[in-house]
């Protein structure tokens, strides 16, 4: 695989620069020591592909406050628990005694709301397209079962428009490495409209270290070839129209809205929220909830390095004021998050 | 953890009920949802997400993917402290 990558990269006669957009990919990289495997002929970079990462300060602030309600119960994915507020996090909220679940499954939330009938369950939905249409599928069960204590704090993310907007900003790109369990929902036919526009090759790559490798290898040869084309390395679970039932049922439930990422602020039809008839479940429209601007969180740099235009080790909080002990920034709580991945691995 | 991140791993189904199945994940049971795809019956192999099938998978791919997986964990016990 490495020679495939080198061929390729003497046929370009300059190192390519490639982004991961997947928190996995990242992570694995980081852990297999890839980049440093493929430094003379791949610049590899992460780009905002961690949901945890990229969820904006405005979302987390809602969710604590939340949290802070009399009555609540809050159910998420362990990583967000660590996120940090401004003065706070879902972690400490708990520690003062609100009622903060990790959950496996957005399903779990539910169920947590039918055994408890006297709490308000809110489900903090993050994630891309490999979680929503889960979350979609939840929604539509406790509709159907009038299930009244259940909501959800909806803050996904949709990964072509976070692509599109990197790709419109200053970092130059020249490929990239497409999220393979995203790719299993979306298809790899969701890229072809970028890979139009922009010129750059996108290959849906699988989890393995030698998949990360021969999804290089197929973005460099393309280059080499004077090609761009949307193409599948993780063809084991990735095919060109993906999982249409699962994508249809994403897009009964909720509709694309504008949406805030960390780092990369406002972007158009970039998020889900809850169309009707589910509107009603949707927690902004059953509690008061504060419409807080995001801050900057003072000296972090989480959102250059979702950029990609720095590497984590530029940030002058990071291994000194942010670790994974005590995270300043996102990108240091989740362990996909591409400062944790760094702090860890190299 | 593996909820919000996009992780997602083969699973093979032993018992389907309704919309609910259990599957096997590298020797452990779990609950899986299988609302997200279609002709799922006990035997099939799945890629599980958050509590939830999200693609059938043939038979060959999974026992590719396992098979990284398992070589991925003993890779892991030589090396974790």
């Amino acid at each position: 695989m490495l020679s495939r990558i080198r061929e390729a990269s003497r046929a370009i006669g300059r190192r390519a620069k490639v982004m991961e957009v997947c928190g996995t990919h990242t992570h694995v990289i980081a852990r297999a020591g890839l980049k440093r495997l493929v430094r003379e002929d791949v610049e590899l970079i992460s780009g905002p592909g961690c949901p945890v990462c990229v969820t904006s300060q405005r979302d987390i602030e809602r969710m604590l406050a939340l949290a802070r309600m009399r009555g609540v119960t809050v159910a998420t994915f362990g990583d967000m628990v660590r996120v940090p507020g401004e003065h706070s996090s879902l972690e400490h909220e708990r520690a003062g005694g609100a009622d903060v679940r990790v959950v496996y499954s957005p399903r779990d939330a539910l169920e947590c709301a039918l055994r408890e009938p006297s709490r308000e369950v809110v489900f903090l939905a993050v994630g891309f397209e490999t979680t929503a249409p889960a979350v979609a599928a939840v929604a539509l069960e406790a509709n159907e079962h009038e299930v009244r204590n259940f909501s959800l704090l909806a803050s996904h993310k949709l990964i072509v428009p976070a692509m599109t907007a990197v790709l419109s900003g200053a970092v130059a790109l020249d490929g990239f490495l497409t999220p393979g369990h995203v790719s299993v929902i979306i298809g790899s036919d969701a890229y072809a409209p970028l890979v139009r526009e922009f010129g750059v090759p996108c290959v849906a790559t699988g989890f393995e270290p030698v998949d990360v490798l021969e999804g290089l290898a197929l973005v460099l040869e393309q280059m080499a070839e004077g090609r761009a084309e949307s193409a599948i390395q993780y063809t084991r679970a990735v095919t060109r129209e993906g999982n249409r039932r699962a994508h249809a049922m994403m897009m009964r439930v909720f509709e694309p809205v504008d949406a805030e990422w960390r780092g990369l602020g406002s972007i158009p039809s970039s998020g889900l929220r809850l169309r009707e008839p589910y509107r009603q479940l949707a927690a902004e429209t059953r509690f008061p909830l504060p419409d807080i601007p995001s801050a900057s969180l003072g000296e972090c740099r989480c959102g250059e390095v979702l950029k990609g235009l720095i590497v984590p080790s530029q940030c002058p909080l990071f291994g000194v004021r942010c670790t994974p002990r005590s995270p300043f920034g996102p990108c240091m709580v989740s362990s996909e998050g591409s400062c944790a991945a760094t702090y860890r691995y190299e | 953890m593996e909820g919000a991140m996009c992780l997602a791993v083969p699973a093979r189904v032993v018992s389907v009920e309704g919309r609910l199945a259990r599957v096997e994940v590298v020797g452990n049971v779990r609950r899986a949802d299988l609302s997200l795809v279609e002709d799922v019956a006990v035997g099939d192999y799945v890629l599980l997400h958050a509590g939830f099938a999200i693609r059938k998978l043939e038979r060959a791919e999974a026992e590719e993917t396992l098979e990284l997986f398992r070589s991925i964990e003993s890779f892991g016990d030589q090396t974790d402290p």
